[in-house]
């Protein structure tokens, strides 16, 4: 089953400001497992890649905050989900574009390895 | 001693005054900057307080004076624009009891008086003039200006402080009421009631775009320079704590907030002090640095019709500000090397610089402008600071890189494309705010 994760940076990963709970290593654990993976954040975009080039992980998207609907457009997967610490920009643009949703705290324990 | 506000006949309001009384008289010297932060991390040290006398302790020392001369002190005792103490929630005394303070418990950590600054720094034994010019650096420059000019002050100290708090910007004090005036509801931004800060500004450009057949991507231009103007200004936010560049494509790529406004179209709140020193031209001669000379201050009163201000009100109130700027300072357009209008939204600055015709531009102009070389090696640089945008919200960029660049102070942001004589700087809005014009020589 295909699955897509959207991470947000800020307040959601270790490297945003502020840091988030969810470490590098996760991402990358969750890249092996041969997930679609990706970032949106209301960072810049190429702001974003340069952080997940920083850590030598590929992703598969990086968009703005507005742009789920686009990743959900441009692949195919059972499930998205997208991971944040915002209600209003994380939580409700997820849900608006069809994505399930975790809080930082909940993706912790990475919950779509199960 | 009393610390008043500074009073309106301190201003230069209007048209038709003449050339300032204190052209050339009065010069900037010494400049100091905290280092920046995003929000404030709750510690003793870090308080804008600290921020505040760092600042100011720099600027003394790049002036090369003893403290003992400084006899005037003039500030902006608010410290924010929308990061207000929740009310109730607890004040960190471990905080307040690690300073000398005064009878406001937030005194030095949400907001500002003279009085917290002088119980603070034992150093400045002689300041016998203190006053506030309330709303920004920009506010703050012109009573110093005239204040040094009229004879209350010879060597005085000008100071902007900003805090930052934890949360979100706008969405405590009175936007946390459960009930807020109407008018405070309908007023752009300052309140989660109402629609965002950049609303008004956004239909204004909206109108402009639709009147002169312009487009919001025509600003991507401005934007990319200002970032790369900022990135080369090393006590700013962005070179400090993230130092990428903002391209055309992110740019375009952004939500929009208040559309046509976007997300970097408004300017991120930082924590930032920053302080110059002022003293007569005379002074100035025997000092550390080279003047840099103060030739004319004018100020912006614009009154509006309605709940906002219209694009005709807007181009008009700028286009009188500029006739006041070159009036008072007994300049024209031509004599102007550079400009370092506001930008605290992105999409107000063509409006300063079509008021002050700069480089012969009339209204509707400037994003034209923009596709051209703007950059600071070019013949028609913009906003050499980078403002707001380039490194974070503090209102005085704009100041200082008019300072630097014409002591040849600027870095790697030095302008090569003209030869930095003569700038201006100010705002904040287009409709109301204040402005300063600098030069190499007084005259």
């Amino acid at each position: 089953m295909a699955i897509l994760i959207s991470f947000d940076i800020d307040g959601t990963l270790e490297v945003g400001d502020p840091p988030g709970v969810l470490t590098m290593d996760l991402v990358r654990k969750t890249k092996e497992a041969g997930i679609l993976i990706g970032s949106c954040s209301d960072r810049p975009i190429s702001g974003q890649r340069a952080i997940w080039e920083q850590h030598g992980i590929e992703v598969d998207f990086a968009v703005s905050k507005h742009q789920l609907p686009d990743v959900k457009q441009r692949f195919d997967a059972e499930i998205y989900y997208h991971i944040g610490d915002r209600e209003d920009l994380d939580r409700q643009y997820a849900l608006a574009a069809g994505f399930e949703f975790f809080w930082p705290d909940e993706a912790v324990s990475e919950p779509w390895l199960k | 001693m009393t610390t008043e506000h500074a009073p309106a006949s301190m201003y230069r309001a209007t048209e038709g005054l003449g050339v300032w009384e204190h052209k050339g008289k009065v010069a900037a010297v010494g400049i100091g900057h905290s280092p920046t932060t995003r929000r404030w991390d709750g510690t003793p040290e870090n308080t804008m307080g600290a921020n505040s006398i760092f600042a100011l302790r720099q600027a003394i020392a790049d002036s090369g004076v003893d403290p003992s001369q400084i006899d005037g002190l003039v500030l902006d005792p608010v410290t924010t624009t929308g990061a207000h103490w929740p009310p109730g929630d607890p004040i960190p005394m471990d905080v307040v009891n690690h300073w000398n303070k005064t009878d406001d418990p937030l005194d030095g950590i949400a907001k500002l008086s003279a009085e917290w600054i002088l119980k603070n720094m034992p150093e400045l034994t002689n300041v016998k003039f203190t006053m506030y010019g309330q709303g920004c650096m920009s506010h703050a420059i012109v009573v110093a200006a005239q204040a040094v000019g009229e004879g209350r002050t010879h060597t005085c100290l000008v100071l902007k402080s900003w805090h930052n708090l934890e949360g979100r910007y706008n969405q405590s004090g009175i936007s946390a009421q459960g009930e807020v005036p109407g008018t405070f509801a309908l007023a752009p931004g300052r309140t989660l009631w109402g629609a965002p800060g950049s609303y008004g500004t956004a239909l204004q450009f909206a109108e402009y775009c639709r009147k002169y057949g312009k487009s919001h991507d025509m600003m991507a231009p401005f934007m990319e320079n200002s970032r790369r103007n900022g990135l080369l200004f090393p006590e700013g936010y962005w070179a400090q704590h993230r130092p990428e560049q903002l391209t055309p494509d992110d740019y375009l790529n952004a939500r929009w907030i208040a559309k046509p406004a976007n997300l970097f179209d408004n300017d991120i709140p930082i924590m930032v002090s920053g302080a110059y020193l002022f003293t007569t031209a005379e002074r100035a001669k025997d000092m550390k640095q080279k003047p840099v000379y103060i030739i004319n201050h004018a100020s912006s009163r614009g009154a509006q019709r309605s709940v906002l201000p219209t694009l005709d009100e807007v181009e008009a109130e700028t286009a009188a500000t500029g006739r006041k700027i070159y009036e008072g300072a007994g300049i024209t357009a031509d004599d102007l090397s550079f400009e370092n209008m506001y930008d605290g939204f992105a999409l107000f600055h063509q409006f300063h610089i079509e008021g002050l015709r700069y480089r012969g531009m009339q209204n509707g102009d400037a994003l034209d402008f923009y596709q051209k070389d703007i950059s600071i090696e070019g013949p028609d640089p913009i906003l050499p600071s980078g403002g707001n945008i380039g490194s974070g919200r503090s209102r005085f960029w704009m100041h200082t890189d008019c300072i630097q660049q014409i002591q040849g102070r600027a870095g790697a942001r030095a302008l090569t494309g003209v030869k930095p004589e003569i700038g201006v700087s100010g705002g904040p809005m287009p409709m109301g705010g204040n402005f300063t014009v600098w030069s190499a020589t007084p005259d």
